[in-house]
């Protein structure tokens, strides 16, 4: 009895050297972040949902569209390419090639923002060298055709962090695929076409659903790379929430805080259906 | 049939390399053109564009403000993060979800909505951290934690702690001293992962620098996405430079990942 106390307490001291580490993170994730649940539920203290129906303008109502259309496009388009070099990557026979592929995914996943849209602008901008080539060619891309200033170009912009971020993901699961399966759906018949679609992409989905997902959040939460290519003329979330921190907030704090609680909610979706996907497809693979 | 393969294969790979290398050159070329937007080449090579942009105080300014960001940040993290990470795996294993928890929650915060949420509840408490340095560098610490915490827990995966920490107090060794002589020599490939990881994501970040502090402690982005409205040659210097930076730091995280072997795993996108 004495022995199991002390071993309680002995556990309890122990919990206490995790304490920096959960009080950083109670002050700078969760204490922050209940701090917007509670204003953008609030008003004068009293519950009410009156911050949420303001930020159903129809200006916000369309950044929420344009928003979750780029991060969709930008996710579908980075799993379909992502997949299909991925598994380039994989089954190359070349040591070398496969090595520095995956490496320059590597570096390349985590690159962004103000550099990379300045870099688009210099390839596709109005007087940029591919636009300038395609005009040789008779492919007028301005005024009409694509603008990098755009919608359009940030999907462009975007898929320069999507797709390594995507080969990087599916890289494992495609290493999961056995050749045996392959020479199996062979064996008794199977086209190569046939033993993708009825054997390769069902065990694949969990992981390409989850990369779909991940890459969705991944462009729903950017903001560097819009600003730096677009300023204000694209109506993306992030941006939105952007101008209200930057000048706004004193003026109407809840009304922001309630465009981030909207746009949290589809982060946390995103992020979650992922973990779960993701610790369903390890579960497989074992 | 297997030549076709081929192929298709090399065809694919091309054109991803293309897509990747293509605006990295297309700028570096930029930087250093007399001019480059009516014909197909540049009109000259001049590096007028790399002296003016940095002998400006600006230049110094903004860059030593970033190296000081990404400096300060990586070391808090790994001082929170290694005997944190340490702890769980040698005596509490079950705060384990707990801590994962706590960095996956940066995955699904906007950076827009962090430095929002930051600025609305600690410009309420008296404490020296609203727009200060001092709360850029505590929110680069939220956002890059994942990248922290998973090389570090797995190269602490990677080794039997268990019997190492047995092994060091049997022969007298107290804890600090099992941590600091044995434990982290033999995670240190993990932790310099790591602090690479969070070293190239916070030299690289635009928002949480520009909604935080903005003008008041101006970051080389910062500077960099002023003068892509003002200069754009200049601004193509400044790209190359961010670009160099972040591109260096990867190859030494895979220098490294690929020198030790088990590491390899460490790397965060994995």
């Amino acid at each position: 009895m004495a022995r199991a106390s002390k071993q309680k307490s002995r556990t309890w001291l122990a919990w206490l050297g995790l304490a920096p580490f959960f009080l950083f993170g109670i002050a700078f994730e969760i204490i922050p972040v209940l701090t917007l649940v509670r204003s953008s539920l609030t008003d004068k203290g009293i519950p009410t949902l009156m911050h949420f129906e303001r930020a159903l303008t129809p200006m916000f109502v369309e950044s929420f569209r344009n928003s979750i259309q780029l991060s969709a496009a930008t996710a579908f388009l980075g799993v379909v390419f992502g997949t299909i070099v991925a598994h380039a990557i994989v089954t190359t026979r070349n040591r070398f090639v496969r090595d520095a592929i995956t490496a320059l995914a590597d570096v390349t996943t985590n690159f962004g923002g103000a550099p990379l849209a300045f870099a688009f602008i210099v390839v596709l901008g109005s007087t940029g060298v591919v636009t300038l080539l395609l005009k040789m060619i008779g492919v007028n891309l301005y005024p009409t055709t694509f603008r990098i200033y755009s919608i359009q170009g940030l999907t462009v912009a975007y898929l320069y962090f999507q797709l390594p971020l995507m080969i990087l993901l599916v890289i494992p699961s495609l290493l999961g695929l056995r050749r045996e399966w392959r020479e199996a759906a062979i064996n008794l018949g199977a086209s190569p076409a046939q033993y993708w679609r009825r054997v390769a992409l069902p065990i694949l989905a969990p992981s390409l659903l989850g990369g779909f997902l991940l890459l969705f959040a991944n462009a729903f939460g950017a903001y560097a790379t819009a600003w730096t290519l677009t300023g204000p003329d694209v109506n993306l979330v992030t941006v939105q929430i952007a101008a209200l921190v930057r000048g706004e907030v004193q003026l109407d704090p809840a009304l922001a805080d309630a465009l981030a609680m909207l746009s949290l909610f589809v982060m946390t979706l995103c992020v979650a259906g992922y973990q779960w996907l993701g610790g369903r497809a390890r579960k497989g693979a074992r | 049939m297997k030549n076709d393969r081929g192929i298709w294969r090399v065809i694919v790979l091309a054109l991803f390399l293309t897509f990747m290398i293509v605006p990295f050159l297309a700028t570096v070329l930029f930087s250093i053109s007399v001019r480059w937007d009516r014909t197909i080449f540049p009109e000259g090579l001049t590096l007028e564009w790399w002296d003016k942009v940095t002998s400006r105080s600006a230049f110094e300014t903004t860059l030593t403000n970033s190296f000081i960001v990404s400096f300060a940040t990586m070391f808090a993290l790994a001082l929170l993060v290694t005997p944190t990470a340490y702890w769980a795996h040698i005596r509490v294993p079950r705060g384990k979800p707990f801590i994962e928890f706590l960095t996956i929650i940066p995955f699904g915060i906007p950076g827009v909505v962090l430095a929002l949420a930051l600025i609305r509840f600690y410009s309420t408490v008296p404490l020296p951290l609203i727009n200060t340095p001092n709360i850029l560098v505590a929110a680069c610490m939220v956002i890059a934690l994942p990248f922290m915490y998973r090389p570090v827990a797995n190269a602490l995966d990677a080794i039997d702690i268990h019997v190492l920490t047995e092994a060091a107090q049997s022969l007298g060794a107290g804890l600090w001293q099992t941590m600091w002589r044995v434990i982290v020599p033999n995670i240190m490939p993990g932790i310099v992962s790591g602090c690479l990881l969070v070293f190239s994501t916070v030299f690289a970040e635009f928002t949480l620098a520009n909604l935080l502090v903005g003008t008041r402690f101006k970051t080389f982005p910062i500077y960099l996405v002023e003068f892509t409205r003002f200069d754009g040659r200049q601004a193509s210097a400044l790209a190359v430079i961010s670009f160099v930076v972040a591109w260096l730091t990867s190859l030494l995280i895979i220098w490294i990942a690929g020198r030790g072997g088990r590491p390899a795993e460490a790397l965060g996108a994995r």
